[in-house]
């Protein structure tokens, strides 16, 4: 996902001038990157660390009361996962310029209404069936296991949640391919998505040409030329993948990729809104998009529960997943919120070390402000700015995380993590070598943190880890790091 | 002729054995090496339209009765059989006694169908392609239905997988510490790698330096040292990989274990990989009932040596009503001489320890196949060949599965062939209308399918074996696409 350049943040601010209250500075809203004056100058709102216990943010034309922060021991059966205005305690909600509004609406009510509609489930599940090939297995990692029992033989059992034999080798396709199908459903006849890598284009690109829906990818015009392969790809699959028009302006600032790509897109979809759906990959994004992206990556979390009681007759003890938006972790999570014997692992990416400035570790490093429409986590620096993130996984490379999770680190429910490149390409290879499966980089960060998990768990603990891709785009990546 | 070719066999195994002063096995009178006069000049039968090759000699019920239908272990009418040197009796006797013992062994069963269900991801769906169901419609909206078998959502990407691990399996049962393998273009390679470091045995895998350097092969071989097996590069290409390969199994035969990747090779071979990769097949006929209650009515599969064919066949060749199709490389074109077409211009010969369909000249020298479709993966000891160097793509096998060869003499099964140019159409195609990116070869039975659904009647159920996932073969279509046509 993109950060958005400074001259974003004076667009949001002149959209929306009448009702801004200008509180809070941190904003950086989900709209065009049309450049105009700075209607206020930020470095007089530096707010201090954000352990603030409620943020006003009035966008909206009435006010919006702050939700009351939950206490650290209250029951997590009762949290509103969001609630109405699609806020996760204080984080979430939906900052976007008033056109979009409608279509959020629309697509907030056409979810609740399918999320019922037998026949549309039914459809669903076929495709998850026959297409993408569900339901993917709970594997048993025996040498895996081996490899982390203690001198006395204890040690913890490690599953894996096979999500890299999806069809496409990742998890992204579950929520890509129920997307599409709402999009239809709805009447959509066009498409939209961004990328950064190719990998959510792909996808995406991969569900268009399954509902023979009309597909459009942006694509920054510098990715375009380092992911030559995977434009190929996504043209072969019927798409059409355009650069980012300011090219020149990205040239002079230096990139000409997510940035811009995710910009173009938004105006894409702001121009079209009657005809296009806009394909988010992730929990991130302006409500309904963080609650319908983890519907449809629940069915991982629901799998977990129905294998797990098979195997042996209990419930996972962990759950460890990588987040980078946070898709995949949550997916797996969601069914075990409310069981709080169930513990949750969210590991993020610190690039070169947290303490570097070159890692994508938002909830560990990050503050809150709004990204793409969200309130959330994020890496900024003291002018609200977005600082550019750094891993080795283009996954985990975002400067934000889907607003759920910042929730449930603030509610204490879920611990977050973080694993440096070099430990999860140790990961990577050790996977490999010890049960033949090769996994994604972004998936070795969760594994990389069995190394600081796995000797402080008691015998036979249950260990279950998402295994969020394949591995076989890094090959090269992962070769030229590791050396071997 | 035929002394002078048993001669040149001889001569053959005797080079590649020598310093060992291993005694030949004498060729038996009943060996028939065909002169193959005829070979590249192209037989009576015209490829220009897709008449059945073998329709000519119904299949009868009496035939399947009959013993020359597989009662002699390893032995399918005339072709299979064991043509090697004497020291690998013994040890293909005892790999035979472990299979026929593993067959009926319900532990190691139970284990196996584990692997196959949470490792390599089994059961594969048998997925309704609506899109290609409809594209394949006529005016009046009546056309086939077609199912496509998703071995691509296998764990590695194809259904080399499926022996691999059940082999591995049976290594280690053994008491063997490494695994052996040769590979042309890396699949089979990749897989047997796999398999190893799931059983922590040791694997090494030959291939010939002419495929290590084929850009489309390198990140096989990267995968392969990433799963820690040794890649051992051999000057030339399989056919020098399976020479170097069987030397170092031979050398080492207490401790290592040789993984045949494809239904080719002196008996237990041929039948070993077959009855593993038959659930394919088995799965089918079950989703089948599930789906629309009875039987699919054509199959059809890609052919290089015929793993994946034969996978997807064997459970169906009793039931005669169902009709079973082989699509082959043609590569360049079946006059081209650069193809992979065994089948259609090949003769019978033996090869790499048994009888079969062989690509071969005048002289029994078995002709270098071309087809931009990965080359299939086996491994034996090989009769020196004079070798075509074809272009930048990958080679083909130029033989087939013996049991293939009698399923074609025998006319239960129908052989036909597909050009690169028309793969690649299928290729892409498949992307369009699916979001599927099927393998090359894969691509070859799809490529029929232009051919063979306007003869179909309506609601014709036809299921196409998507026997891997062609993600990476975007860049060989991309380079295809570059060149001058």
């Amino acid at each position: 996902m993109a950060a958005a350049s400074s001259s974003t943040t004076s667009t949001a601010a002149a959209k929306l001038a009448p009702t801004f209250t200008g509180e809070p500075t941190k904003c950086a809203a989900f709209t065009s990157s049309r450049p105009s004056q700075l209607l206020f100058n930020s470095k007089k709102f530096a707010l201090g660390p954000a352990k603030l216990s409620s943020i006003r943010c009035i966008i909206a034309k009435e006010s919006v009361a702050p939700m009351e922060t939950a206490k650290k021991d209250s029951d997590p059966a009762k949290w509103l996962r969001p609630d109405s205005f699609g806020r996760f305690g204080k984080f979430g909600g939906k900052y976007v310029p008033e056109t979009l509004m409608y279509a959020l609406s629309e697509l907030e009510s056409a979810f609740h209404k399918l999320a019922t509609d037998q026949e549309f489930q039914d459809e669903l599940n076929g495709i998850l069936r026959d297409y993408v090939g569900r339901e993917s297995p709970l594997y048993f990692a025996e040498r895996l296991t081996e490899h982390y029992k203690r001198s006395n033989g204890e040690g913890p059992l490690i599953y894996l949640k096979r999500e890299d034999l999806n069809h496409t080798g990742a998890h992204k396709i579950n929520n890509a391919v129920a997307q599409a199908l709402l999009a239809k459903r709805l009447g959509k006849k066009r498409i939209i998505a961004e990328t950064g890598a190719g990998q959510h284009g792909v996808a995406t690109a991969t569900v268009c040409a399954r509902f023979g829906l009309q597909c459009i990818i942006y694509m920054g015009a510098q990715d375009m030329e380092r992911q030559a392969l995977n434009v190929f790809r996504m043209r072969l699959l019927g798409a059409e993948v355009c650069y980012s028009f300011y090219y020149v302006r990205a040239v002079h600032s230096g990139t000409a990729t997510l940035k811009d790509a995710t910009s173009e897109a938004i105006r894409d979809w702001v121009t079209n809104v009657e005809t296009t759906h806009y394909i988010l990959g992730s929990v991130a994004g302006p409500h309904p998009y963080p609650m319908m992206v983890r519907e449809f990556h629940a069915v991982i979390g629901k799998e977990t529960k129905k294998q797990a009681m098979e195997k042996w007759g209990g419930k996972p003890d962990v759950l460890v997943a990588c987040v980078g938006g946070g898709s995949n972790a949550i997916g797996l999570f969601h069914e075990f919120i409310n069981d709080q014997d169930v513990r949750l692992i969210g590991v993020e990416a610190a690039g070169s070390g947290i303490d570097t400035g070159k890692h994508a570790a938002t909830l560990t490093k990050g503050e809150v402000g709004v990204l793409h429409g969200a309130m959330s986590y994020l890496l900024q620096d003291d002018d609200g700015q977005i600082v550019e993130p750094h891993s080795i996984s283009a996954g985990l490379d975002y400067p934000g995380v889907g607003p759920e999770h910042s929730f449930l680190k603030d509610e204490g429910r879920a611990e977050y993590h973080s694993v440096t490149d070099t430990e999860a390409l140790e990961a990577f290879k050790r996977l490999s070598q010890l049960e033949g499966i090769i996994p994604a980089l972004e998936t070795s960060h969760a594994l990389a943190y069995l190394e600081q998990l796995c000797p402080t768990l008691p015998n036979g603990t249950r260990v279950v880890l998402n295994c969020s891709g394949r591995g076989d785009k890094d090959v090269q990546t992962a070769i030229k790091h590791l050396k071997v | 002729m035929l002394g002078a070719h048993n001669q040149i066999a001889c001569n053959n195994i005797q080079t590649l054995f020598l310093q060992r002063k291993i005694s030949i096995r004498p060729f038996t009178s009943k060996t028939r090496i065909c002169t193959a006069a005829s070979v590249i000049s192209g037989s009576s039968v015209t490829h220009k339209t897709w008449s059945p090759l073998s329709m000519e000699k119904p299949l009868s019920k009496a035939l399947l009765e009959t013993d020359a239908w597989k009662v002699i272990p390893g032995k399918f009418g005339r072709f299979g059989g064991k043509y090697v040197p004497e020291t690998l009796i013994t040890s293909l006797k005892q790999l035979e006694n472990e299979f026929n013992f593993v067959l009926q062994d319900t532990a190691f069963q139970g284990e196996l169908s584990t692997a196959l269900r949470e490792y390599v991801g089994r059961e594969t769906p048998l997925y309704f392609a609506e899109r290609l169901t409809n594209h394949y419609k006529d005016e009046n909206g009546e056309g086939p239905e077609i199912y496509l078998k998703r071995e691509d959502l296998n764990h590695m990407g194809a259904h080399k997988i499926n022996n691999a691990i059940a082999q591995v399996m049976i290594a280690k049962r053994m008491g063997r510490k490494s695994v052996v393998a040769a590979t042309g273009a890396g699949q089979h390679g990749v897989a047997t790698a796999a398999a190893c470091a799931k059983l922590g045995l040791e694997c090494t895998v030959y291939m010939g330096t002419d495929d290590t350097e084929k850009q489309s092969s390198k990140s096989n071989v990267l995968l392969m040292n990433l799963l820690g097996a040794q890649v051992k590069g051999v000057n030339g290409s399989f056919k020098d990989a399976s020479s170097e390969a069987i030397r170092g199994w031979v050398g080492d035969l207490e401790r290592s274990y040789y993984l045949c990747g494809t239904v080719v090779g002196p008996h237990p071979c041929p039948s070993m990989v077959r009855e593993f990769q038959s659930v394919i097949g088995k799965e089918t006929r079950r989703q089948a009932m599930e789906k629309w209650g009875g039987k699919p009515e054509v199959l059809i599969a890609c052919v290089g040596s015929g793993s994946n064919a034969l996978g997807l066949f064997n459970e169906f060749i009793k039931d005669e009503e169902v009709r079973l199709i082989g699509v082959e490389a043609a590569g360049f074109g079946l006059d081209s001489g650069r193809h992979s077409a065994t089948l259609s211009r090949g003769e019978v010969g033996v090869y790499h320890g048994a009888m079969t369909y062989l690509l071969q000249d005048e002289e029994g020298q078995i002709l270098g196949p071309h087809s931009i479709g990965v080359g299939k993966i086996f491994a034996y000891f090989v009769l020196k060949q004079k070798h075509i160097k074809s272009c930048t793509y990958r080679l083909e096998y130029p033989g087939v599965g013996p049991e293939i060869s009698f399923l074609k003499d025998s006319g239960r099964a129908e052989f036909y062939t597909a050009t690169d140019h028309e793969a690649v159409d299928a290729y892409k195609r498949l992307c369009r209308l699916e979001g599927i990116f099927p393998a090359l070869e894969a691509s070859h039975a799809l490529a029929f399918l232009d051919k063979l659904c306007p003869t179909l009647p309506n609601g014709a159920k036809v299921v196409v074996n998507c026997s891997g996932h062609g993600y990476k073969d975007a860049a060989t279509v991309f380079n295809y696409q570059q060149q001058p046509q």
